[in-house]
Parts: structure tokens; sequence; C-alpha cells
């Protein structure tokens, strides 16, 4: 409500207004056409059947014009349903999940970081503060290469992890969906920093002995929104070719960007991004609508890269020693929120019920026109999704939007809840949070679920899904045998 | 030279698989384990190779998940010391993990133990000394070392303050289950010594003393003596056990005091007493020698024990005319006999109560003839039919006049095999292998001093 009665808001009064507002709004088309069809139905009843026939006479209707309109009716309905675009349907997912060997507890980091960085002490010191505010628990994963002392990043390392996370995930995904790899028409992997030659999408191909006609794509460099991208990519390709399955893979190979140097902007990554990936099927045959997960309803991307400062935001450059790291800038999370508000901007209108985007019109036109200090409505955006999958880019994200968007901590507990078991997986971590909650038993059909993604560039990505059909527990997946101990209460500051 | 070089992978962490739900969780130390803070426990067990062409790395790997499956059960060895408030070392189960190191070696195992000696084998073993913050420093360093024409070797370093060789032992051998079949067959099981609350109300007084207690007040009182250059050279003799019984019934010669608990032990703690004795010329006198004795049995312990439970005496003999040898191996018995339950309780107690910050550098003034047979390092083996070629002990670091391990021999051998590392000074090396009694034996060298 505009908070220029800030205080009734907690009235229970004030609560019914407003669900009565919202019932009559979104249902006013219903409720319009129930009273027109009373009429009409009575009126007719009034009428009498041999006033009806009456009437049917006098419009002497013949034969070519009984034809004639109804081809115009079958035409138009073949024009609607050939300009429709197609269904997309996800099939099902799978997540890696890293073997316990590579587990990296917080002693063992600080002990290697201290190490590692024995000239620097203040270096090391950040790094325990961040690790200590960072949400991440005891049980993420760092690649074999990165255990070592110092770390040994070779491209022969590089392409190991690719293999084992890629296959892991494929496989995965063949077992539960019962696809032939033979039947893949579309391919796309992401992995935003490591771009060997041949890509990693020819490495699946060679590995699977795809098809020699297949649409593959690899994305690299678009940072963790990467995954919306390609779904939004593998979208796009399912309307032009019919009867399509598409495979997605999202990962990020942490092997090769291990920042070597001391440069605290760029320590951050090191601390964060852990072991994960994604592999995704896409189909837009109609047999699949029976046993697929979600249907797409919208993607939405949102570019702020003409901003000078955002583009700058998240940048990969060398340090004073030469050595290449990821730069953070320290207003990140400021651009974050103007990325996430062009971004609402454009997805509100698309999935907010009608009684929201009135009060947003009203508050919008009272702002213009009566007085510029009302504060901008910002539209309830849990009566439109059930369900939140917030990129786990680090705590401040998840904190920022569900300050922005205010959400309920139950909305973000997927979030959070990945990022303590998994860290920061970069693209793979909204299907970490997805998989989250269908563990957790509160995936029902009908359920509508909001994936937000944030990247460098700078990017806010969206997607929108649709549940199709309730999801069972137990479900296998990466949460398989600790579901039953999250969720887990995550203290502002872990004591190291 | 190229072949038999020890080239270093890489170093890096090893954690336990599952996460402690018990954060900031403490074990504490005994008196026992306090005392051998300067020690470290060093064993390495050889592995021969097998038919399987395993590729380059990949035993390096199924040891490195194994390991950290075992050290779920080992909390003690992934955390970290701690002094606590009375400034006693306490671990600190933080789950930082053990050090391991991966290297690898041109040849075979079979070659490298034709012409292995001290200096070579303890690069099989990886330590560091104790930072300046030990708050990062581990306790316990793993290398595995493959050998590129076949073979394997792993090499177990421990700080004393965990383990003693037993326990060490016990480790490896848990190790090994898990790797063969994931199951343990004897889960260790940590708690503090018993202690009756009878033994708590005895006021310890200077006549109570025994001599035990007295020979732990001296070497605590004593000034370290600074220490030397001396090199060390270590040399294995395995004794069959047809020369065993030889050994038993020569030390038994005049009347024999009835039945002893370890006459193997014995007669060859004995036999290398003598030897050492002419060795080092005390003319006629023996020179003066600590028994260490695992005193888990005792004690009544649980096999699965895990901790220091080795406890030192001196034995005396004053003079010996002809008959050295058994009058040697009455004396060891006697001192053996009277290390019983109560005396070690008392000795438990006294040093509860002398608790002082100044902790001796153990073994550093007599001989010392430590007996590990209580465990079997050959059972050890990590997969169908791997069992180890040879194992070997050292307690570091090395100082004063030397050191014999008395340990179990590879099975099929007979019970009574044993073998015995015995480090002493370079020079003395080549006597005690030339000496007659010893070669009355005639024991297979296993590994000596290589001129090459």
């Amino acid at each position: 409500m505009p908070p220029t009665l800030p205080d009734f808001s907690s009235s229970v009064k004030l609560k019914y207004v407003k669900l009565g507002y919202q019932y009559l709004v979104n249902h006013i088309l219903t409720l319009t056409l129930i009273p027109v069809m009373a009429g009409i139905l009575v009126e007719v009843l009034r009428l009498g059947p041999k006033e009806i026939v009456n009437l049917w006479n006098s419009l002497h209707f013949d034969l070519v014009q009984i034809l004639c309109s109804s081809f115009l009716i079958i035409f138009i309905a073949t024009v609607y349903f050939m300009s429709k675009p197609r269904s997309i349907y996800l099939v099902d997912y799978a997540c890696y999940k890293p073997p316990v060997t590579c587990r990296v507890p917080f002693a063992t980091f600080m002990e290697h970081s201290r190490l590692i960085l024995s000239n620097n002490p203040k270096s090391v010191e950040f790094q325990m503060r961040i690790l200590e505010r960072s949400g991440l628990g005891e049980e993420t994963c760092l690649p074999p290469a990165i255990h070592y002392i110092p770390p040994t990043p070779t491209m022969e390392a590089a392409r190991g992890e690719a293999e084992i996370v890629i296959f892991s995930a494929m496989d995965s995904l063949f077992k539960k969906t019962g696809l032939k790899p033979k039947d893949i028409d579309i391919l796309i992997v992401n992995c935003s920093l490591f771009s060997p030659t041949p890509s990693l999408s020819a490495m699946v191909i060679n590995k699977y002995k795809l098809r020699s006609n297949i649409k593959s794509f690899n994305l690299s460099g678009m940072g963790c929104s990467a995954g919306l991208i390609s779904i939004d990519l593998a979208r796009d390709l399912l309307q032009v070719h019919p009867n399509s399955n598409a495979v997605v893979v999202s990962t990020e190979i942490i092997t090769p960007n291990y920042y070597k140097g001391n440069e605290r902007a760029m320590l951050l990554p090191n601390c964060l991004f852990r072991m994960g990936g994604a592999a995704i099927l896409l189909s837009n045959r109609r047999s699949e609508r029976w046993r697929a997960k979600y249907r797409l309803v919208h993607v939405v991307r949102t570019h702020k890269g003409a901003d000078d400062k955002a583009y700058r935001c998240v940048f990969e450059e060398e340090d004073k020693e030469g050595k290449v790291g990821i730069s953070l800038s320290k207003d990140l999370m400021a651009i974050a929120g103007e990325a996430l508000k062009s971004n609402i901007t454009t997805i509100g209108p698309l999935v907010l019920p009608a009684s929201e985007q009135l009060l947003f019109l009203l508050t919008l036109i009272g702002r213009k026109i009566f007085n510029p200090k009302w504060k901008p409505y910002i539209p309830d955006f849990k009566q439109a999704f059930e369900h939140f999958c917030i990129h786990a880019g680090g705590r401040a994200v998840i904190d920022e939007l569900q300050k922005n968007l205010q959400l309920s901590a139950e909305h973000v507990e997927a979030s959070r809840m990945a990022l303590h078991r998994f860290g920061n997986t970069s693209s793979s971590s909204l299907w970490y949070e997805m998989s989250y909650i269908e563990a957790k038993g509160r995936m029902k059909r009908g359920d509508r679920i909001w994936q937000i993604a944030f990247g460098s560039g700078f990017k806010c990505n969206s997607a929108v899904w649709k549940c199709n059909r309730t999801i069972k527990t137990p479900t296998d997946g990466p949460w398989a045998d600790c579901i039953d101990r999250y969720p887990v209460h995550i203290p502002e500051v872990v004591k190291l | 030279m190229a072949e038999g070089t020890v080239t270093h992978i890489g170093k890096r962490s090893v954690v336990s698989s599952r996460w402690h739900a018990e954060p900031g969780k403490f074990c504490h130390l005994s008196v026992l384990d306090r005392l051998m803070e300067q020690n470290q426990v060093k064993i390495v067990y050889y592995y021969p190779s097998r038919g399987d062409h395993a590729e380059p790395g990949e035993w390096i790997k199924k040891l490195r998940d194994s390991l950290s499956c075992v050290l779920t059960n080992f909390p003690i060895l992934t955390g970290r010391l701690h002094k606590n408030q009375e400034g006693h070392w306490m671990v600190k189960c933080n789950d930082g993990g053990v050090r391991m190191v991966e290297a690898k070696v041109k040849g075979s195992v079979e070659d490298w133990l034709k012409s292995v000696d001290r200096e070579k084998e303890l690069k099989l073993l990886y330590w560091e000394e104790m930072f300046h913050k030990p708050y990062h420093w581990p306790a316990v360093y793993v290398q595995v070392t493959e050998f590129e024409k076949g073979g394997l070797a792993i090499g177990l370093s421990c700080c004393h303050l965990l383990a003693d060789p037993i326990c060490a032992t016990m480790f490896s051998k848990a190790w090994a289950d898990t790797t063969l079949s994931g199951i343990m067959s004897t889960p260790p099981l940590f708690h503090s010594l018993p202690l009756t609350k009878a033994d708590y109300s005895k006021i310890p007084n200077d006549e109570s003393c025994t001599d035990l207690i007295n020979y732990y007040k001296y070497s605590i009182e004593r000034l370290t003596p600074l220490t030397t250059n001396q090199k060390y050279a270590t040399v294995t003799l395995s004794f069959t056990d047809s020369m065993v019984r030889d050994c038993i019934a020569m030390a038994q010669a005049t009347g024999a005091s009835g039945k002893s608990g370890s006459p193997a032990f014995e007669a060859l703690a004995a036999l290398f007493w003598v030897c050492l004795s002419k060795v080092k010329a005390t003319k006629g006198r023996l020179f003066n020698m600590s028994l260490c004795l695992d005193m888990r049995n005792c004690l009544g312990l649980d096999p699965g024990f895990f901790g220091n439970c080795m406890v030192c005496n001196k034995v005396h003999l004053e003079s010996a005319g002809e008959t050295m040898l058994p009058e040697a191996t009455k004396a060891i018995s006697e001192v053996v006999k009277k290390m019983n339950a109560e005396g070690i309780k008392d000795l438990i107690q006294w040093l509860k109560c002398n608790d002082n910050q100044t902790v001796p550098l153990m073994n550093d003034y007599d001989l010392i003839c430590v007996n590990l047979e209580g465990v079997n390092p050959y059972l050890a083996t990590f997969k169908d039919q791997l069992e180890p070629l040879q194992v070997s002990y050292y307690v570091e670091p090395m100082v004063g006049p030397g050191q014999v391990l008395i340990s179990r021999s590879a099975p099929g051998e007979g019970p009574l095999s044993r073998v015995v590392m015995a480090t002493l000074p370079e020079d003395e090396v080549a006597k005690l292998c030339e000496d007659d009694l010893i070669q009355r034996f005639s024991p297979a060298v296993l590994m000596g001093t290589n001129k090459n």
C-alpha cells in the first residue's frame, strides 16, 4: 500500500480490504462476464423457444454465408495456433555432486592461504574475514588441483575438472530422463572463465558421440548469468526447430582461475567460488508434456553494459605484479540493485497480477502529476511467484534482494542453503537451489518459480518457470544425503 | 644418482570425508602424551610391485580417498595443537586435515630395498618442524612414494604427542582396512588413561617413590645436553624363528627363573645390550640402557586405545662375569616384571602432581631398547595379498648413544622371528655387524650402510 498510511498497514481490517481489492481486480473479467451471461440467459428464457426460432429465421442465413464464416473461423484459428510460440518444457535436470574427498573445511582453506600468502598477512586476514561472513559451510568443494600447496592449475587439470563435472552431470541426466545421446539436437555449454580449443561443447560431443548435424554452441565470458542466457538461446532455437531436444550444460571451472596474487579486491572469488555444474534437458516435443517438470514461461534479459561503471564493475585484469584476477568493485551492490530494478520493470507487467499493476500505475501517475515525493510502489512479487531462486553469488547479494523485494526468510531459504552447502557455483547455482526446493517437497503443480541471476557486464537475467507436475520426495540429486540437516542456521560471523 | 632419487610431485592436505557437526571440540592429552612432545614417530611401509599395471598416480589417488575416509574416525589426527589454560598441549578438532606429500622414484621397490640405508629411507618420510604458530601446523604427515617400475612406499610421520609407535601402527592398519573393504576391524577409542578413585586418593610422597618414578624424575630434571652433529646410521637385522630360539636358549643357560612374558624381546634386548656395550668399549661393565615397554595389556586397556602408553625404565647390572648374556637377560626380565599396573599408576599420579613445563627429550642419555612386539605391522594389507614387504620404525630425533627397536617380522617366518633396527653413531654400526656374538646367529641384513 502507498506509504502515506503506514500506521494502518498492520491492521487486520486493511488486510481484508487489500485482499478484496486484489480479488476484484484480478478477476474483473470473470466478474463482468457473469452478470452479462446471466442477463442473456434470463432474456432467452423469457423469450421462449418459438421466439428464438423466429429470430434465427429473420437473419436470412444461406449456405454460402455459413460456409464463408466457418472458413473464416477455421482460418483465424489456424493462424492463431501456428503463430503461437511453442511451449518449451524442462523435462529434467541433474546437478553435479562433488566427491567428499574434494571437501575444503574453513581450517584447511585458511591454513593453505597462510602458507601460500606467507608474505602478506594482511591479505590472509582479509580472506579470513570474508570467509567468516561468507555464509559458506564446511562441505563446499574445490577441484583437486587447488588442494595443492601451492595450487597446480595446469591446462590438463582444468580439462580434468571439466570432464569430471560435465560428464558426471550428463550421465546423471541421461539416467534420469532415459535420453539417448543420439537424440540430442541442440547442445549449449556455458562456462565463463575456461575456454579451451576445441571447446567444451566439442568435448561433450566427442565423449558421447553425438550426431554430426547437432547444433552446438559454447558460451564463454558471460559471467554467472550465462545459465539463463543459455536457456534463452535454447528457447529461441527450439522455436525454429520443431520436435527437438536441447541440452544445456552450465558450469564454472575453478582450476585455471585461482588468483595467485594478493590484491584484496581480487581475492574474493577465491573465497567464494566452488566446484559445481548442472545439465538441463529442454524440449518442445508434445510427447514430453506429460513427464516434464517445468514449462518455461518467460525469459527477461537486462544488460547495463552501456553504463561505464556497470561495465567495469566485475573486471578481469592483471594486478601490479602481473597476476590475472577478477576485480570486484566496491559499488557492486548498488549496480546490482539498479540492474534488478531494470529487470523488474520489464518482467513486472508480464507476471504481476492486474491488481499490483494497477496500483503501480496509479502510484506512477500520482508521482508524475500530484506529488513527486511519493515513494515508488514496489510491487509485491510474492503474489506472482511461489518460489524464488536467487543466484547464490554471496551473502550480500541474497540479503540485498531479500530487502529490495521484501521477501521472507523462507523465500530465500533455498538460496542461502545452496550457498552454505555448495558455495558460489556460478551459473549452476540456480539449479542447486531448484533442487533444494524439490528435495524439501515444496514444489507443487502450478507453482511459479522466478530465477534471477546477476553477472559481469553488468547483466541481470530472469527466467520464469511454471511447475508442470507435483514433484514427490525423496528426490535423487545433490541434496539426497543431507537434506534432512537443512535448513541450518547460518550465523552472521563464524568464529574461525 | 638418477635411479633412487625421490622427486616430490606435490604437497596437499587431506581432510576427513565427513564434517563433524561439533566444531570447537577439544581432545585432551594425557601426562604420558605430553612427555613425548619433542619426539616424532615415523614408520615406512614398503609394498611390492604386482602384476596389475596401475597408471602412475592411480594408487596415490586411491590412497588419498581412503585416507580421507579413515580420518573421519581419527579426529585427533586432523586437529591442531593448542595450549590450554594450564599451558598444556591439547588438540582442537578443527578438521584441518593431515598433510600429504606425493612423490615418485625411478626403479622398482625391490631395487630400492637392495641398496637402502638410513639416509635414503628418511627421504621417504616427510616432516616439518613445528611452526612458530602451531595452530597452522599439522602434526601428521603422510608421504606416498610411487616406484615407477612397480611398488609403493608409505611413510607416516606423526608427532609423538598424539601417538606412539603402537597406535601409529594401528592407524595404518585401519587405513589399510578402509582401502580394502571400508570396515575397520578395531575402531579406535579415545579416552584418558585409567585411574580409579582409589589411585587418586593416594598421596605420593618421597618414601613411596619407586625406581620408575625416580627414573622419570631424573630424566626431567636433568639438563638436556647440547645436540651434537653426530651422524647416525641404522642397520636392520632380521632374526628367523630358529635364530631367536637359539638366542633364548643361550640366554637362559643359568637356571631359568620361570616363564617370562616376552622371551624373544628379553633375549634379543640382552644380546644387543651385551654387543653394544662391547662396541662402545665399556670394559666389562654394561652400558647404561633403558627399556621402553608397551603398557596396554598391563593397564588392561582396550586394544583400540589410541594414545601414548609406552613407559621407560632403566635396567641395572652392576657387573657381569663370563655369563654376560644370561645375566643381562635376567636383569631385563626383572625390570619387565616390576613394571606392573600399580607402578604405572603411581607414575601417572606422580607425573600429574609434578607437572612442570620443561619437557625432556626422552631417550637422549641412555641406550634405549623399545619393545614393539605388541603390534603386527604386516597386517596392513592395502589390497588383496598386497602385504608389506618390509616395515621400518623410527623414533626421531636421534640423539644420544643409540636406539634399538625390536618388532615383529613378516608373517610366514615363524612366531618368534623378529626384526631389530639399531640406530647408532656411524662408526659403531659396522662394528656391531661384525660382532662375534651377533655373527653366531648370522641374521639377515635387511638394511645396512652402503658405501656407494
